[in-house]
């Protein structure tokens, strides 16, 4: 069970998201540009979903989120089913691409954040936290989808890293390169 | 492969109920969700200090890059305003003590009835949602979820979670935060004449914007000019206008970063015409308050009326700077309500 457990993408998982909330709570909350926290670890459940699929990205953005919730003391599953959601977004474009290139994964890392960041005061309705100020919304939204873009070519090998994953060596054939 | 598997439809759902089963679990209240929380924050920690370490010479660069112009209008601006308080201050300090020892002698509650923690910020929140601190002091302090948190201006916020070492507080501004509160009002003329053998108190309210501030708000800047007059009473030659003060109580709810926090009455009263823009906010107290009570809130700077049997609502502009914390005091004061958890 331990060696298992040991092997499974959890162990890495797990270092990789205590990081990543040290910066979190750290650096990001004082880097405000825009007045806005950057939001690095959605950045990386986003990218982990972009590099590893749809259940993948739900999963690692799931176990993200608890340990979010857990750090900043938001309601526990609260963040957990935002960063779900912003894995599965990300994983979404898998299935529709073939090369792997940094800028594709790059875009549906921007996109998946910005769905994630964009549940959040919507799952904050659901459970009874009214009156969420939807002003700014957007600035907030936009700003940590770019730098969830920015931060792709980074967060996304080590998502490949966490998840055993190689990187993919599909290309596409020659005459449908020249023609796209 | 589909976009909707077998498989992939039983991972979302399987994730989706977990949420909501730790949310309901946690929301009512659970032990064993506490004690993950302060575990985890313990484990945490010493990534926190290598982080804290490791990105202070980034995070020192930001600020000086971002801070630099704002900092300096602010100095000179706060230059201006402690040269015209510090007259002030010393008729200020003679009351407060002259009050103090008042409701020490009538055994009344105050703020000074409390002993008191002082803590420095260490951390914000990390979310854009939140309107939360963390502080460097917890519970072998004596700190406990529920005290109310203030500084040198007023109320500030109210400690939601408590761990051996470090504290989270609630602001006044988060849409969860909410405390019974009594607006004072002087009604009828305002007491502007130089009243013999008493100090007086005139309150100007130039606005100044502080470009540059988190919140983007417009900031008051309170001239406060004091005058004393030494000259014997003369009952026959002054007459001291009426002076009728108000009282009003309500409930003060956070609006979030961007809004003003809301006084809404808990029940319609004649009086609530009164009430004008400027009038101060303190905490009510009583046995269901989360503060103890006088502890300065703010000053009102809207009346809304709305239409109707809904009463009005009061936008109140905070006393604290609540973007430039950097030291509060925890009253330990633990509300009655929050005895129980």
């Amino acid at each position: 069970m331990i060696g298992f457990l040991m092997n499974s993408w959890v162990a890495r998982v797990i270092p990789i998201g205590l990081v990543l909330l040290a910066i979190q709570t750290t650096l990001l909350v004082e880097l405000r540009p825009f007045g806005v926290s950057v939001q690095i670890v959605l950045a990386f459940a986003a990218a982990t979903g972009a590099v590893g699929g749809v259940e993948r990205g739900a999963v690692v953005g799931f176990a993200m989120g608890l340990m979010y919730d857990l750090a900043v003391g938001t309601p526990l599953g609260a963040t957990a089913v935002t960063m779900a959601l912003a894995g599965y977004v990300a994983g979404v474009g898998r299935l529709f691409r073939i090369e792997s290139h940094w800028w594709i994964l790059a875009l549906q890392s921007a996109i998946g954040a910005a769905v994630g960041e964009a549940m959040v005061p919507v799952v904050r309705l659901f459970i009874g936290e009214a009156a969420v100020s939807g002003t700014g919304l957007v600035t907030v939204v936009v700003v940590v989808a770019v730098a969830a873009m920015v931060c792709s070519p980074v967060l996304a090998p080590l998502g490949r890293w966490s998840l055993s994953l190689q990187q993919t060596e599909m290309k596409l054939p020659p005459e449908i390169r020249s023609e796209v | 492969m589909p976009l909707y598997s077998a498989g992939r439809r039983r991972v979302i759902i399987a994730l989706a109920l977990t949420s909501a089963l730790l949310l309901t679990l946690d929301l009512r209240g659970n032990r064993l969700f506490d004690a993950a929380r302060s575990g985890f924050s313990v484990a945490l920690e010493p990534f926190q200090q290598a982080a804290e370490v490791a990105s202070a010479p980034v995070e020192r660069l930001w600020r000086a890059y971002s801070d630099f112009d704002a900092l300096e209008e602010e100095n000179l601006a706060l230059r201006a305003q402690v040269d015209a308080q510090r007259s002030a201050e010393i008729a200020a300090q003679n009351a407060i003590i002259e009050n103090q020892d008042l409701l020490a002698l009538n055994s009344l509650e105050s703020l000074a009835s409390y002993d008191s923690v002082t803590a420095r910020l260490v951390g914000q929140s990390p979310t854009n949602f939140d309107q939360q601190v963390e502080i460097d002091r917890g519970s072998i302090h004596g700190i406990r979820v529920g005290m109310p948190a203030v500084n040198e201006a007023g109320l500030v916020g109210k400690v939601t979670r408590v761990a051996p070492t470090s504290s989270v507080i609630m602001l006044v501004t988060d849409p969860s935060y909410a405390v019974q509160v009594k607006i004072v009002s002087i009604g009828g003329e305002q007491p502007d004449q130089v009243v013999p053998g008493f100090t007086t108190t005139t309150v100007e309210e130039p606005e100044e914007t502080f470009p540059g501030s988190d919140q983007g708000a417009v900031r008051e800047e309170f001239l406060i000019s004091t005058s004393t007059s030494t000259s014997l009473p003369d009952e026959t030659a002054v007459e001291t206008p009426e002076v009728e003060v108000i009282r009003e109580t309500g409930v003060l709810r956070g609006q979030g970063d961007e809004r003003l926090p809301r006084v809404s009455f808990v029940a319609g009263n004649s009086a609530f015409g009164r009430i004008e823009v400027g009038d101060t906010v303190f905490t009510a107290g009583g046995s269901t308050s989360l503060a103890p009570p006088s502890i300065p809130v703010g000053r009102v700077a809207n009346v809304i009326t709305r239409a109707g049997t809904a009463g009005q609502e009061l936008e109140i502009s905070l006393s604290p700077e609540l973007g430039r914390l950097q030291f509060v005091r925890i009253v330990l004061y633990q509300p009655p309500t929050e005895l129980q958890q």
